[in-house]
């Protein structure tokens, strides 16, 4: 792994810049950042050390919740064979045939300070095959149980497109054949990857990280600009080491692109990961596993609008749809760094730069702010409490305003000085 | 046949002011101040009569004698059988008509639609490569488009002319009067207020006007009242300059039929090919609306296969009451209104004349408004010498004053079982409901919407039809910023009454009735938007058709259900079985390999399938049989619920009690069946 050089590219500073890149002038020497970012990392390491993670058994909680554990191939596949046998057994006996599929509804689900993430209730539906608005969904069941079957004789991985594409006249769409495969792993109390169904890749990851992929050693620096695709398999994944500060995880891939090229990670050393808008589900596995092996803060640059808290918090504390595994999903203690609501004054993003919100984005913010995991951060109220007062919101390009490299050269430097995040 | 009747003064002056406005322009280069008659106005503006062009004009001549006609007749409370033909009038048969020859033409390069040498290269090598294509498109065996029909350059000469008749068993119109009803523009006395189908009130002397600049020709109408041993039979045409009847021809002739009604006749330019579908829709939404009506609609041309007869049947012979002439509501008066109600009142008082010439005032209310007017007012005071202050007074203090709103008696909806009747006779809709609103109030005046809403049915297209009707006449153009349109496309969520805005073919009917419509733009063909009390009735009376669509169309839906559960649930069968049966194969040849060990109970089941015991049509007959128990469950569940009402009935028959004592008792220890012979 390269040397620790912050000043490897020369940032092209001169007086004259002042005008056009405001608060450069702020900026103290790298050295100095670099001091506070090492002892940033030090608390992270010695925090995440010092308490152990939760987990739902050690709290006793008044209401039973589900979850799931990864679980080996045969342990797999001897479930789905005794689940077939009762189905067989129930029509030889004339009764038809019912799955019992816990509710990934919303009503079922339930936010748990803390573990500081969203768990699933253990309410269950039945799911009868002779009911005509149940039939396809059990009949659909039916068939992608049929379909893991198959996978755990064979041992081998499809992606969920792979899955769909089996029977499509049945399917009709992907989501339908998607949504089913998250319950059938609800039902067999297994993660997804388990049911070694992959989604295809989407996250990437770049900056001073090596890590084993599938046997073959990755060093993240020397992978070019894009950076080197998560793998979609987490097993694959091992041996990770790093010299890096922090994690700093992006929304977009614009400003992901403009981070790797300018090498950001080496004059902070860092390790830049985007899932490019909503994170997908190897990404958040990979996040988790980074946060956990090599104990380093993760510090979030999201859009300043209801949507960048939205991807933030399926970070956090994990997503509605895949509640049942947020244990593994779900990265804790991510901090916001921005572009937060406050910023758009403090660093004076001209008007033109920012939108208005719609009636929709309104709509979220406020719901945002009746949800409980931006409640407990009251740093976080207070950013979404401002932004949908001034009904204003600034995607990460906004700064782009003042210079393509603001951003890397400027903005977080300054913001990282400051210790400027929630 | 009160043709000039509806011309309501106010709107008259109005008009003669802005016509006496165009004087001085005029008076520039010569000091002559010029006077313009109003038929001289209506000549230069034709479009806001609905005049535009040659296409629109045969269209509104149409609609004006129609309403006419619709007018006379119901007038007399006689059910309207209208007649309309329109005839197309080759050149020749034209010229022959004004007596004028035939010409050939000698300098063809005169002309505008001469081709040039040029001109024709271009339109050789159009026409052979449009060729070539068919050629091609019918050698790769795609379906080949009726090749257009080539268009002749049409010229700007090749005027067509039509003839349109309209004839009515009306009132008719009294001898002598009839010259000025037709040759005098904005000769109406009529004083008051009234629900009125005429947009303009000019009905056919617009037409007249029109046929005077295009053809030259004069208007033909023959006229009977009841009871009248002679007709009328009067040619005449109007002397635009001074708007008076210029009378060609003014005599009696004999009336063998017993005929009443006036039949009319004018020749004018039009244009049939662009504007049939419009006159063709007009006449359908005609009948909706009056369905007590007959309409006979005739097309003759000399090409014979375009000719046509549609006939519009009667379906019912209630018709709405007669409008009512209303006094004005004191809410809705202008300064200009006041004064000229003051110069025509019979009443002497201030006090009668506030009492008597509007609606909602009583006597003691107009003794408090006067009141309330200031010292210089006293009841007694003659009402004609009020000063234009005072006056002013009044119009303020009316403005500020609560009044109660006006009832809509004075008002002739169509009647919900009218439009119900029309839109079943013409539509044949699968569902059709009907609302009909209360009297409600826009600026002083009454109105009441109807709505109607129809499902499916002939000749409707997908998606949402819209009918308007304003004061029982259909409006067609202009229907983008209609508050009708506008409603149902955007105010109404068609999906929460299980209705598919766009698949579904869903008409919509409004009719609103008023003293006065507010009309929006030029032409009167819409009313605008902006009148929430018109918005929220027109959005109320359609959620309520759609309310009781819903219970109807929800009733449908789960019969339908009932229908194909079991055909739906069994189309799952193949797929579920083959599913559950491929896992149980593989684990019976896994254990016959004895590569993994089951417990006992599963070991039976599996020996069973590598035995072929079971097989996968075992599963799904056991499954068949399921599904079809729990549809013979769910179909007993389901007549319960909906009651018994499904369920044939037989007809009873009841003895009369003035018949014949006849009859023979069988009876038994708990009841006597008596037979009677």
């Amino acid at each position: 792994m390269a040397d620790p050089s912050p000043r490897k590219r020369r940032r092209p500073s001169s007086a004259s810049d002042d005008s056009s890149a405001p608060f450069r002038n702020r900026l103290k020497p790298d050295s100095v950042i670099l001091q506070t970012l090492r002892s940033l990392a030090a608390a992270s390491a010695t925090s995440s050390s010092a308490n152990k993670t939760l987990t739902l058994a050690d709290l006793d909680l008044s209401t039973s919740c589900r979850e799931v554990t990864d679980q080996s191939l045969p342990a797999v596949q001897s479930s789905i064979e005794s689940l077939i046998l009762k189905i067989a057994r129930s029509i030889l006996a004339g009764e038809g045939f019912s799955f019992d599929v816990p509710s990934r509804s919303s009503g079922n689900q339930l936010y748990v300070p803390e573990l500081d993430r969203i768990v699933l209730r253990d309410k269950n539906t039945l799911r009868p095959f002779a009911h005509m608005s149940s039939v396809r969904k059990s009949t659909i069941t039916a068939r992608i149980l049929h379909l893991i079957h198959q996978l755990c004789l064979r041992d081998i991985h499809v992606t969920k497109r792979d899955l769909f594409y089996t029977d499509v006249k049945l399917f009709q769409d992907q989501s339908q054949s998607d949504a089913v495969l998250d319950d059938v792993s609800c039902m067999l109390s297994c993660t997804r990857s388990s049911l070694n169904v992959i989604a295809s890749e989407k996250g990437v990851v770049v900056g001073r990280l090596i890590f084993s992929d599938n046997g073959d050693l990755i060093d993240c620096t020397k992978m070019g600009m894009g950076g080197k695709a998560i793998p979609p398999n987490i097993d694959r994944v091992g041996d990770m080491q790093s010299d890096a500060l922090f994690i700093l995880l992006v929304e977009k891939d614009a400003a992901y692109i403009r981070l790797a090229e300018d090498r950001f990670y080496n004059r902070f050393p860092c390790i830049i990961v985007t899932a490019k808008g909503q994170p997908d589900v190897a990404t958040r596995l990979f996040l988790r596993k980074m946060k956990m092996e090599l104990k380093l803060p993760v510090l979030a640059l999201v859009d300043s609008d209801p949507y960048g808290l939205k991807i933030l918090s399926v970070y956090g504390c994990g997503s509605k749809n895949m509640s049942y595994d947020s244990a593994n999903l779900t990265t804790p203690d991510i901090k916001w760094l921005g572009i937060r609501p406050s910023d758009l004054d403090k660093y004076g993003i001209p008007e033109q730069c920012r939108l208005p919100m719609t009636e929709q984005d309104i709509k979220t913010g406020k719901d945002l702010l009746e949800e409980d995991f931006v409640k407990k951060n009251p740093g976080w109220v207070e950013e979404l409490t401002l932004m949908v007062k001034t009904k204003q919101k600034a995607e990460i390009q906004a700064l782009s305003s003042f210079g393509f490299q603001y951003l890397s050269e400027v903005y977080l430097p300054l913001k990282l000085q400051q210790q400027d995040w929630l | 046949m009160e043709v000039g009747g509806r011309e309501s003064p106010v709107e008259g002056s109005k008009k003669r002011g802005r016509s006496k406005k165009d004087g001085p322009e005029k008076s520039k280069d010569g000091s002559v101040l010029k006077q313009k008659s109003p038929a001289e106005f209506f000549a230069e503006n034709k479009n806001i009569a609905g005049f535009d062009n040659p296409g629109k004009s045969l269209y509104t001549t149409v609609r004006e004698l129609v309403e006419n006609a619709l007018d006379s007749a119901e007038s007399i409370s006689e059910l309207p059988v209208v007649e309309i033909t329109i005839e197309e009038i080759g050149k020749t048969k034209f010229n022959s008509m004004i007596g004028l020859v035939d010409r050939e033409r000698v300098d063809e390069e005169l002309y505008d639609d001469y081709e040039s040498a040029k001109a024709r290269e271009k339109r050789l090598a159009k026409e052979a490569r449009t060729q070539e294509i068919q050629a091609k498109n019918a050698a790769l065996g795609k379906k080949i488009k009726e090749p257009t029909s080539a268009k002749g350059i049409k010229g700007r000469g090749e005027a067509s002319f039509y003839r349109v008749a309209c004839k009515d068993n009306g009132r008719g119109m009294p001898h002598d009067d009839i010259p000025n009803m037709f040759g005098r523009v904005l000769s109406g006395t009529k004083y008051g207020l009234k629900q009125t189908r005429g947009k303009f009130g000019l009905g056919a002397k617009m037409a007249l006007i029109w046929s005077k600049m295009s053809t030259g020709l004069p208007i033909e109408i023959s006229s009977s009242t009841r009871g009248q041993n002679y007709t009328s039979f009067c040619r005449l045409d109007i002397d635009i300059h001074r708007n008076i009847p210029h009378v060609h021809l003014h005599e009696k002739r004999a009336n063998l039929e017993k005929w009443h009604g006036a039949e009319i006749q004018v020749v004018i330019e039009g244009n049939w090919t662009t504007y049939r579908s419009k006159i063709f829709h007009y006449m359908r939404q005609m009948a909706v609306i009056t369905p007590y009506a007959q309409f006979i609609f005739k097309f003759i041309s000399d090409a014979p296969e375009k000719n046509m007869t549609i006939k519009f049947a009667r379906r019912t012979d209630v018709m709405p009451p007669v409008p009512l002439e209303t006094k004005h509501h004191p809410s809705s008066v202008d300064l200009l209104l006041i004064k000229r109600l003051i110069s025509e009142t019979s009443k002497q008082s201030l006090l009668q004349f506030i009492q008597h010439e509007f609606v909602n005032i009583g006597k003691g209310y107009a003794e408090r408004l006067i009141g309330e007017m200031g010292d210089d007012f006293i009841p007694k005071m003659s009402v004609k010498s009020l000063t234009d202050q005072q006056i002013v007074r009044i119009h303020q203090l009316f403005r500020q004053a609560k009044f109660d709103d006006p009832s809509g008696d004075c008002l002739s909806p169509a009647g919900e079982y009218n439009l119900r009747l029309g839109i079943i006779k013409e539509l044949h809709p699968d569902l059709v409901a009907t609302y009909s609103g209360s009297a409600q109030v826009f600026e002083g005046h009454p109105f009441i919407v109807e709505a109607g809403v129809s499902l499916g049915g002939r000749d409707v297209k997908q998606g949402l039809n819209v009918f308007r009707f304003a004061n029982r006449i259909p409006l067609l153009f202009e229907q983008g910023a209609d508050v009708v349109t506008r409603t149902a496309l955007k105010r109404i969520n068609w999906n929460s009454y299980k209705i598919n805005q766009m698949q579904d073919k869903i008409g919509v009917f409004v009719s609103i009735v008023s003293t006065k419509i507010p009309f929006k733009g030029t032409g009167k063909e819409y009313i605008g938007d902006d009148i929430t009390e018109i918005a929220s009735a027109v959005k109320s009376a359609i959620q309520q058709c759609c309310v009781q669509l819903k219970t109807k169309i929800v009733k449908k839906m789960q019969a339908r259900e009932q229908q194909e559960r079991k055909r739906n649930l069994a189309k799952y069968i193949p797929s579920a079985t083959a599913a559950v049966y491929d896992v149980l194969k593989v684990m019976a040849e896994s254990h016959e390999a004895k590569k993994k060990r089951y417990e006992e109970e599963d070991v039976e089941l599996l020996t069973k399938i590598s035995e072929h015991v079971i097989t996968k049509d075992t599963l799904a007959e056991k499954l068949a049989q399921h599904v079809e128990q729990v549809d013979y469950e769910m179909a007993l569940e389901y007549a319960t619920q909906s009651g018994a009402s499904e369920e044939p009935r037989e007809n009873i028959y009841i003895q009369s009690l003035d018949a014949k004592k006849e009859y023979l008792d069988f009876t038994s220890q708990i009841f006597t069946f008596r037979l009677f012979l």
